[in-house]
């Protein structure tokens, strides 16, 4: 029998993605970090001195803590060489013709205006390290909902209570980057919901990193009172450098009694990209957070949304895909905290990984002695689509009370040569069967996301299953 | 001779380590000083199947040879073609995959090429060595090509003392092999009396086991199982709180060898359980059958590592378990699906009851794959017992916390009905007395037979 082959066509063209604008114009911070530069961007925001103590202190941390040594090497991110603030040659505006040509251009490019006239209630849009557009729909506004930048809104109403909640569910002691995201945060959204009001049509937040060697570190911060109900979309990329860039954002979601929140991401990065990024959300009683989550770029990837499920009977969804391919790492997967009585989590996640790229489930299951009568259900899928490549899933559980129901399911394993062969004999080419079989893999994560975002994650499929027949 | 404090912070190690403050990636062994040296051990093998001391590390040697005749060094023109292809990989990709610092250690381990260097055991080596040096002599049972043999080792628990059996089992070609361990107290120590649970009631206040440690008892096992060969290992262990167990595995199988490993885990205030399973040959397999007991204070560490080298090797592992009282428990389970293992599968499940409020279970079952060709599954069920279950009791006329107590001495009455020996009985059905009195008269009568519960009967008393 003749020796299988395996056929390697290079990567189609990501210029959808990866186009860049000259950032000559942009100011710059020194490269590195020290207190002057911490304390060069406080001036700049002209921030409250607690927020300034607050950066300084996270600083400290991060020069006194450890990196972890679990999960992909950062050895190739020099810290001396990140530039943590990049300002656009403009102010936020709230009207796309104001905003500078290169930078509506490259927001006209990922589709985000066309977006926001079709179906959303708002839009922010980031720059580098600052927002350049920020609007919500009159309507939405009419509900008493807030959307805006969170530096903005810390010189507002709700400063007082940006102040209560910012970095509380995320302290700077949490990890590195976590300290790090302390002491230079810039930019990001605010958006509070009152109680009972319930927002048909989803806000999003859209963080592109233009510059070279630069990193980006917005700092999202959602309130959903009681009763009320917001759906929040995230999507990020960059074009792609020949040195380190680096995401370390931080996303803290509150969700009141009986509240809903569905935050969907589609984080594309470019492939020089160090995402350590950081998410978590506390449920109070009844609340719900559904996770949706889609990680295709990045060089290393380290993301772990985490529900805190603090009040009786919250709920948390986790549904994610990862696909990691040439000289990725991709740390994926989620943590659940069941802290209270009659809690309830599932995650599903699907993870793939082809042509030489790492692809890892983590995750962690902690149901506390308050959680009696709690259940959560892990069920995590794996695909190998070469023998260069690899996937490994690593959870985790740490039940400490009796009336619980726990259950995890993992398996592992490549597209069956049956159906290949079954798609084929029905006259499809083995490159489309294998994309087929690919996109029904992830179907379960792709039917969560609004139309437009499922399009774009199958054309992202596409993109990635480009010469992965084996 | 009396032993040192020591303390071996990264015993029973996952090979991939996962966020330290779920505090599972390793476990910590400590030495308490002052312990005699001193092993209580008996052992029968039958006189032709005494192996030589260096029998195992020969037997390794020779599989080298063959392996290297079957996998020959690469030429210099592909190892030439291979650094290219990585320096090119590395220009393309920034520096190349960022592996995590366990992924460059496996392929590490990969390209070394070495059988001796690959063979690990669940405790790791630092420990096995520590005990080795304990046992003093090391026992070895050789079987030759088709010979079948049964031998057995019990090792009883000294207080105030170290006792620990070094083991090497070799399987020859063809041969068939069945080791019965035992590790058991026959005396009562002195916690016993002060920090173990009541004698009939599980529940306890947590205490730290180790501190409470007046003795360590344990077994380090190497088994090398050649081409076509049959292991079994049936270890049980029924001792007394007082006491830490530590059992420490390392398995080794060529072609078609098939290896099995029941484990009963019934006594001891702590105990250290590690299994690491090189299954190089293709067509290979190995089976292990976990049962524990946790109640009191005790607390309960297993470490499984199961590396599919082989094309088309199977593992199964199996876990149940009950925890009751304040104890606590940590299974790690990782089975590594290698390049090359074409055809492979792994499968891992634990089921855990959870009895009382004051437990605490800990479950990390990690699958990592570096080869398409294979299938991996895991699967954890951890909880109480189905409302349903409970409803089909009581309407029998058994209370909640009876039929709770009910599950707890079921462990205990099975391990006795599957016991290796009679030695190995006469310690669980001690150990079940303690637990559920009224538990022995069940097997007064040698009866293994009987199925009813200790409790039940009581109740029916």
């Amino acid at each position: 029998m003749a020796e299988k082959t395996r056929m390697q066509v290079a990567d189609i063209d990501r210029s959808l993605y990866d186009f860049r604008y000259d950032d000559a114009d942009a100011e710059k911070l020194d490269a590195g970090l020290t207190p002057d530069i911490v304390r060069e961007i406080s001036e700049r925001k002209d921030e409250p001195a607690w927020m300034l103590e607050h950066r300084l202190k996270s600083l400290q941390i991060y020069n006194d803590i450890e990196m972890s040594d679990w999960g992909p090497s950062i050895d190739g991110l020099d810290m001396d060489n990140i530039v943590t603030y990049v300002k656009p040659n403009t102010e936020q505006k709230s009207d796309w013709e104001s905003v500078p040509d290169n930078i509506k251009d490259t927001f006209d490019r990922l589709g985000i205006p066309q977006a926001e006239r079709s179906y959303l209630a708002g839009v922010g849009a980031q720059y580098d390290s600052e927002l350049v557009y920020h609007s919500m729909q009159e309507t939405a506004a009419k509900m008493g909902i807030v959307y805006s930048g969170i530096e903005e809104a810390l010189h507002g109403e709700y400063a007082d209570l940006i102040r209560e909640k910012f970095m509380t569910l995320i302290p700077p002691t949490d990890h590195k980057f976590a300290a790090l995201h302390g002491a230079v945060w810039s930019g990001g959204s605010f958006v509070y919901v009152p109680k009972g009001v319930k927002l048909d049509y989803p806000l999003q937040s859209y963080f592109r990193l233009n510059a070279k060697g630069a990193g980006q570190f917005e700092h999202t911060l959602i309130i959903v009172e009681d009763d009320a109900d917001l759906h929040f979309i995230e999507g990020c990329s960059a074009p792609k450098y020949n040195v380190a860039n680096l995401h370390a954002g931080a996303v803290e979601l509150f969700v009141g009694k009986r509240a809903h929140l569905r935050y969907s991401t589609i984080e594309n990065w470019s492939k020089n990209m160090y995402n350590l990024n950081t998410k978590r959300c506390r449920c109070d009683e009844e609340g719900q957070i559904e996770w949706i989550s889609g990680s295709f770029g990045s060089h290393v990837g380290y993301l772990y949304p985490m529900s805190i499920l603090a009040g009786r009977k919250a709920q948390a969804s986790f549904t994610g895909i990862t696909f990691a391919g040439r000289g990725q790492n991709l740390d994926t997967g989620c943590k659940v905290v069941l802290a209270a009585p009659g809690t309830s989590a599932s995650v599903e996640t699907k993870g793939i990984s082809k042509d030489g790229g790492i692809q890892t489930f983590r995750s962690s299951v902690v149901a506390t002695p308050a959680a009696e009568g709690s259940r959560c259900t892990v069920s995590c899928q794996s695909l190998m689509l070469d023998d260069m490549s690899r996937s490994d899933t690593i959870p985790a559980m740490d039940i400490r009370c009796k009336n619980v129901d726990i259950g995890h399911e993992a398996t592992i394993g490549r597209i069956g040569d049956d159906k290949v062969f079954y798609l084929m004999s029905r006259g499809v080419s083995e490159e489309e069967a294998r994309t087929m079989i690919v996109n029904g893999f992830a179907e379960p994560i792709s039917k969560e996301l609004p139309l437009e975002y499922a399009v774009e994650m199958n054309n992202l499929i596409k993109l990635e299953m480009e010469g992965a027949i084996g | 001779m009396e032993t040192q404090a020591i303390t071996f912070d990264r015993a029973s190690a996952m090979p991939a380590p996962t966020w330290h403050f779920m505090k599972s990636n390793e476990a910590r062994i400590e030495i308490p000083a002052g312990l005699e040296i001193a092993p209580d051990v008996s052992a029968s093998v039958p006189p032709l199947a005494r192996g030589a001391a260096d029998e195992f590390e020969n037997a390794l040697a020779n599989a080298q040879l063959a392996w290297d005749e079957e996998h020959p060094m690469p030429t210099e023109a592909e190892l030439a073609e291979r650094a290219a292809f990585l320096a090119a990989e590395a220009d393309a990709t920034y520096g190349g995959t960022a592996q995590s610092d366990y992924q460059a250690n496996a392929d590490a381990i990969e390209e070394a090429r070495s059988l001796a260097m690959a063979f690990e055991t669940g405790v790791g080596d630092e420990v096995g060595a520590y005990l080795r040096y304990a046992a003093g002599d090391r026992i070895v049972v050789a079987a030759g090509l088709g010979e079948a043999i049964e031998a057995s080792v019990c090792v009883r628990a000294v207080t105030g003392a170290i006792s620990a059996a070094a083991i090497d089992v070799v399987a020859g070609e063809g041969s068939t092999v069945r080791l019965k361990l035992h590790v058991d107290s026959p005396e009562e120590t002195p916690a016993d009396k002060s920090n173990g649970a009541p004698a009939g009631e599980l529940a306890g206040a947590p205490a730290d086991s180790a501190d409470a440690a007046h003795a360590i008892a344990g077994t380090t096992l190497r088994v090398f199982a050649d081409a076509g060969s049959t292991v079994d290992i049936v270890r049980s262990q029924t001792l007394d709180d007082g006491v830490i167990d530590i059992d420490d595995m390392g398995l080794f199988t060529h072609k078609r060898a098939n290896v099995s490993v029941c484990q009963t885990v019934l006594g001891a205030g702590t105990s250290f359980a590690g299994l690491a399973a090189d299954l190089r040959g293709a067509e290979s397999g190995l089976v292990v059958d976990t049962r524990y007991l946790g109640h009191g204070s005790q607390k309960r560490d297993f470490n499984y590592i199961v590396r599919h080298h082989g094309q088309k090797t199977e593992c199964n592992l199996k876990a149940n378990g009950v925890l009751a009282g304040a104890s606590e428990k940590t299974l790690k389970a990782t089975i590594d699906l290698i390049r090359g293992a074409k055809g492979a599968q792994g499968s891992e499940r634990e089921n855990v009851l959870l009895v009382d409020e004051g437990v605490r279970n800990k479950t990390v079952p990690v699958i990592l794959c570096n080869e398409d060709d294979v299938a991996g599954n895991h699967g954890a069920t951890i909880g109480h017992i189905r409302s349903e279950q409970l409803f089909y009791l009581a309407s029998r006329g058994l209370a909640q916390d009876a039929a709770e107590r009910m599950f707890v001495s079921a462990i205990v009455e099975q391990a006795a009905i599957d016991a290796p020996g009679e030695e190995a009985r006469r310690g669980i059905v001690r150990l079940g007395e303690r637990i559920a009195p009224g538990f022995a008269e069940l097997f007064d009568d040698g009866d293994a037979g009987v199925r009813t519960s200790a409790l039940e009967s009581e109740e029916d008393r």
